[in-house]
């Protein structure tokens, strides 16, 4: 028997080795066949998972409270002390200095990514600016995100907190960080469907055993969670989606 | 059992005396040091059914200015400014009825006398369609909107005033 293994496709393209390596160490250790699920965007996530065949998911936190409360997946684990956090910068030059200095009309550069902007968007509310009142310039990539903002061409840009510290020394140093998020209470999550709950423990195991063993640093590492994963309960998921239900509107 | 009286801070302050909706009541003092919302981050707090802490996050620890050990326990009016009107948290609690979220400006009382505004939502917390409690999350607000409402709670305040 094998399971199919989603992995939420918003991680960094140089983390895809790494998101292998976990796979064929997992597989080794629960001893069960994992086949890796890669989808290349949301859309194609979204297929996936309502052709069900999802049974593991290493899902993004707004994708997980769907899949927790609707569909009945069990959360289980998620990475320690690794929480999802955004950034909102200005180019250096723009004279943008704070949150505030943001106006509506004003341009922002955003990549396909909901979480992120609607951490964001919470974020510019003390700026008095909402959804309507922004124009949104998507992007295919952060480094994209970052020339626009660099160029002029945008006001600011949002990033993932991880893709943000991701870009080079130079690009940083073209830019300014306005806020960055410090929830702290946000993460992803990893799930398992109920149809493969007997399979759980053995996976769950091998998942939380993950740098305990020689080697296990490299895998940590290659996936950027160098701290492994921490088992997570229903009620903590449950406390997550509480949580970011406040952050929808 | 009711809260303690506040200890009367160093500063400047006016003093008030507060009755709950537990039908409690305290003394407590105002001063007009306004405490900045800490920028990026969320006060997270969640409370039972009869609206005493049960979870405090450290931004909610630093911004109240009591420790962990004092929050826990205590119910959430301890964050309650004599400058609220009563009328700005009646939907609160019609909502939570209602099993519904909510949202509002509220100026908070830390334990030194000073305040900080905050944008708030709370929701109820439903496991297997039971309400087992409420989260309430604070973000930052609007000045823009604050500077709005402070006129229009002060007058529901005086209201209130004239009416008791």
């Amino acid at each position: 028997m094998t399971l199919n293994f989603l992995i939420a496709p918003d991680f960094a393209p140089e983390r895809f080795a790494g998101w292998h390596m976990l796979n064929t160490t997992l597989q080794r250790r629960s001893g069960i066949g994992l086949h890796l699920l890669t989808p290349a965007s949301a859309h194609e996530q979204a297929d996936l998972l309502a052709a069900g065949k999802a049974d593991l998911v290493y899902a993004n936190p707004f994708d997980a409270t769907d899949m927790i409360r609707t569909q009945g997946y069990i959360p289980f684990a998620r990475p320690a002390k690794r929480y999802d956090e955004m950034v909102i910068a200005s180019g250096g030059e723009s004279g943008i200095t704070c949150v505030e200095d943001l106006k509506p009309g004003c341009r922002i550069a955003l990549t396909d990514n909901r979480d992120v902007k609607l951490i964001g968007l919470r974020l510019l509310e003390p700026a008095d600016l909402t959804e309507a009142t922004i124009q949104w310039v998507p992007v295919d990539s952060y480094q994209a995100a970052a020339r626009l903002a660099i160029k002029g061409e945008v006001e600011a840009a949002f990033f993932l907190a991880d893709a943000f510290a991701s870009l080079t020394r130079l690009s940083r140093s073209q830019l300014k960080v306005l806020v960055e998020s410090a929830i702290s209470d946000i993460s992803h999550v990893v799930l398992a469907h109920p149809r493969v709950a007997e399979n759980l423990p053995a996976i769950e195991k091998a998942l939380l055993g993950l740098g305990q063993t020689q080697g296990d640093g490299d895998v940590l590492d290659a996936l950027g969670l160098p701290n492994g994963f921490e088992a997570m309960t229903q009620e903590e998921a449950e406390f997550m989606i509480d949580l970011m239900d406040t952050l929808l509107d | 059992m009711g809260l303690s009286d506040m200890a009367r801070p160093a500063e400047p302050c006016s003093e008030s005396r507060l009755t709950y909706t537990d039908g409690t009541s305290r003394t407590v003092y105002t001063t007009d040091v306004e405490k900045a919302f800490p920028e990026g981050r969320l006060i997270v707090s969640r409370t039972d059914l009869n609206g005493i802490i049960t979870h405090a996050n450290d931004a909610f620890v630093e911004m109240s200015g009591y420790s962990r050990e004092e929050l826990i326990g205590a119910p959430h009016h301890i964050l309650r400014h004599p400058d609220m009107p009563k009328i700005a948290f009646k939907g609160l609690w019609d909502d939570m009825a209602a099993r519904k979220k909510w949202h509002g400006y509220v100026k908070n009382l830390r334990k030194d006398g000073a305040y900080y505004w905050v944008y708030a939502t709370a929701v109820p917390n439903i496991r297997n369609g039971e309400v087992v409690g409420y989260t309430s999350v604070r973000r930052k607000p609007s000045r823009t909107r604050i500077n709005e409402l402070i006129p229009v709670y002060a007058q529901w305040l005086a209201d209130e005033k004239a009416a008791s």
